[in-house]
């Protein structure tokens, strides 16, 4: 017959039994998941697109930078010579050039030379090959002295201009701080976009268990009568969370490779015209281990929100309900 | 033992308990009586501490239940098993899981678990039943599994309130029989209820509230 008996565990610890509710919980939680797969898929899915979106924007943003980050910025004038103008001209022009004070160095790009690092860096050697000609002039690279403000930039430029044998002179640095700007501005919207769909996946999320809490609610109740803590109650709803989070992590990684996998074509063109010999970097484990952590620790969170609520304001109801 | 000293608990201008007085030896088994309003089921909710009383103090071996306070009111609630008339079963789990819930709680393991499931689904005589869905048995046979979910932790104390209420009188005796079974084995037991056929053929101290007082005790 059963004796009463006070909390004889024998060999069983403390520590032991915690590990043996977690597993419960862990697993109690699992099986809730496996019984409602649309509710889970949706949930999921709702996790993921709110991870997804913002991760494929910084990861292209990431990769924008890396070409940013790679381009010489040091103020310089590129002087496209006239396209008739030979290799003995070329040369004129460049010792008249160092010979300016304001000007540190000069720099002569033989056309010939500069076609044939098109073509490798382009890749276009049939379409380079059908040509009658070379169509790229010599090229000179002024690089003028450091203390060389905006404005003297742009006259130093004017002056060149009127040289013969000139055709067109580029400040070349423009491109890259529009660029950069551009990229500063990205940074900043992805990562309000993020908090705010961060924010909407912890809503939705906390709806989701708000909605699971309340069809246990009688189990809330029995619990908390029979001597179960309110870590007990709260415990298999923080797991939910943890693996819907984790759920939508992994899904999000998907979405994220399958999104890299269509831009990479957009993008690469863009490094291209951004003269950018790299290709768009895949997302690597960085990206489909930080979106997992980050989806469950989004639902630990809102797990431990809503629960710490519910199942508190459900065991203040049954304390009401049974008087 | 159990003992209420001088327990009032007042809901606005109304008392339900009123300096109320008594004491529950250990291995004894009471019944508590009296007509609906009377205070008995307030006694129940303040000895398990689902409310507290607005005067005097109740003693559980001696330690006043006013120092159980946070997490320990989950310790002093596992020292009870408890019984009501509604069942209060969890109809997503089957009986072996409803059972087995007590003893989760505590943190038992698997092995231990399933050992005393079987022992307590043995004395309510529903060992076939051990994997059966609650909503296919019985009245009598969901207050059974109810009954063996409060005893699976091997509690110090069995409260029941109205178990019998929804039973028909041959299965309200099956159900004290129990009750007494249990006692026997050193479990104290406090029963509360209206049924007076149960109440006549019990042997055990008989206790009547009326108007949140102790009107009478003394053996049925």
């Amino acid at each position: 017959m059963t004796q009463p008996q006070k909390r004889d565990q024998g060999h069983w610890g403390a520590w032991a039994a915690w590990r043996a509710q977690h597993r419960a919980a862990a697993s109690t939680s699992w099986q809730k998941l496996v019984v409602q797969p649309v509710v889970t898929a949706v949930t999921w899915l709702v996790i993921a697109i709110s991870l997804a979106l913002p991760s494929t924007l910084l990861l292209t943003l990431d990769n924008l930078s890396a070409v940013a980050g790679g381009v010489d910025r040091s103020p310089q004038l590129s002087v496209l010579l006239t396209g008739d103008s030979e290799l003995p001209v070329a040369e004129q022009l460049q010792r008249i050039l160092k010979s300016w004070p304001e000007i540190d160095d000069v720099v002569l790009l033989d056309r010939e030379l500069a076609l044939s690092q098109f073509i490798q860096q382009t890749e276009l050697a049939t379409v380079v090959g059908s040509l009658a000609r070379n169509p790229l002039p010599h090229t000179l690279v002024v690089m003028p002295g450091p203390a060389l403000s905006a404005a003297a930039m742009t006259e130093l430029g004017q002056r060149v201009q009127t040289l013969s044998g000139v055709d067109r002179v580029i400040v070349d640095t423009r491109w890259v701080a529009r660029l950069e700007t551009a990229l500063q501005a990205g940074w900043r919207w992805v990562l309000a976009l993020g908090a705010v769909m961060l924010m909407g996946a912890v809503l939705v999320l906390g709806n989701t268990l708000r909605l699971a809490i309340e069809a246990r609610k009688d189990e809330i109740l029995v619990v908390n009568l029979i001597g179960g803590s309110p870590a007990f109650a709260r415990r298999p709803f923080l797991y939910l969370g943890l693996w819907y989070g984790v759920g939508g992590g992994l899904v999000a990684a998907l979405l994220l490779m399958m999104m890299t996998w269509w831009m990479a074509g957009p993008v690469n063109t863009l490094f291209l015209l951004y003269e950018s010999p790299q290709t768009m970097r895949a997302p690597g484990a960085f990206y489909p281990m930080s979106l997992t952590v980050l989806g469950g620790s989004l639902g630990l969170l809102s797990a431990r929100l809503a629960a710490g609520r519910y199942v508190r304001q459900l065991v203040s109801l049954a304390s009401s309900q049974n008087r | 033992m159990i003992e209420f000293d001088r327990v009032s608990r007042r809901f606005g201008q109304q008392d339900a308990l009123r300096n109320l007085n008594l004491q529950i030896d250990d291995g004894e088994m009471a019944l508590l009586t009296g007509h609906s309003g009377a205070g008995k089921s307030t006694l129940l909710r303040l000895l398990l501490l689902l409310d507290r009383p607005t005067g005097g103090q109740i003693l559980v071996d001696g330690q006043s239940t006013k120092q159980v306070q946070g997490n320990a009111v989950g310790h002093y609630r596992r020292r009870f098993g408890v019984v009501f008339q509604e069942h209060r079963l969890l109809f997503d789990r089957n009986v072996r899981d409803n059972i087995a819930l007590p003893l989760e709680i505590a943190g038992f393991s698997l092995h231990d678990t399933n050992r005393r499931v079987r022992a307590a689904l043995d004395k309510v005589g529903l060992l076939a039943k051990e994997r059966a869905d609650p909503n296919g048995l019985s009245g009598g046979e969901q207050q059974r599994v109810a009954i063996a979910r409060a005893v699976v932790a091997r509690p110090e104390f069995l409260i029941a309130d109205e178990p019998t209420g929804n039973l028909d009188p041959a299965l309200s005796v099956e159900i004290m029989t129990l009750f007494e079974a249990f006692n026997q084995v050193g479990v104290t037991v406090l029963v509360a209820t209206h049924d007076l056929s149960l109440i006549a053929r019990s042997r055990h101290r008989l206790m009547t509230l009326a108007a949140g007082q102790l009107m009478q005790a003394g053996v049925a």
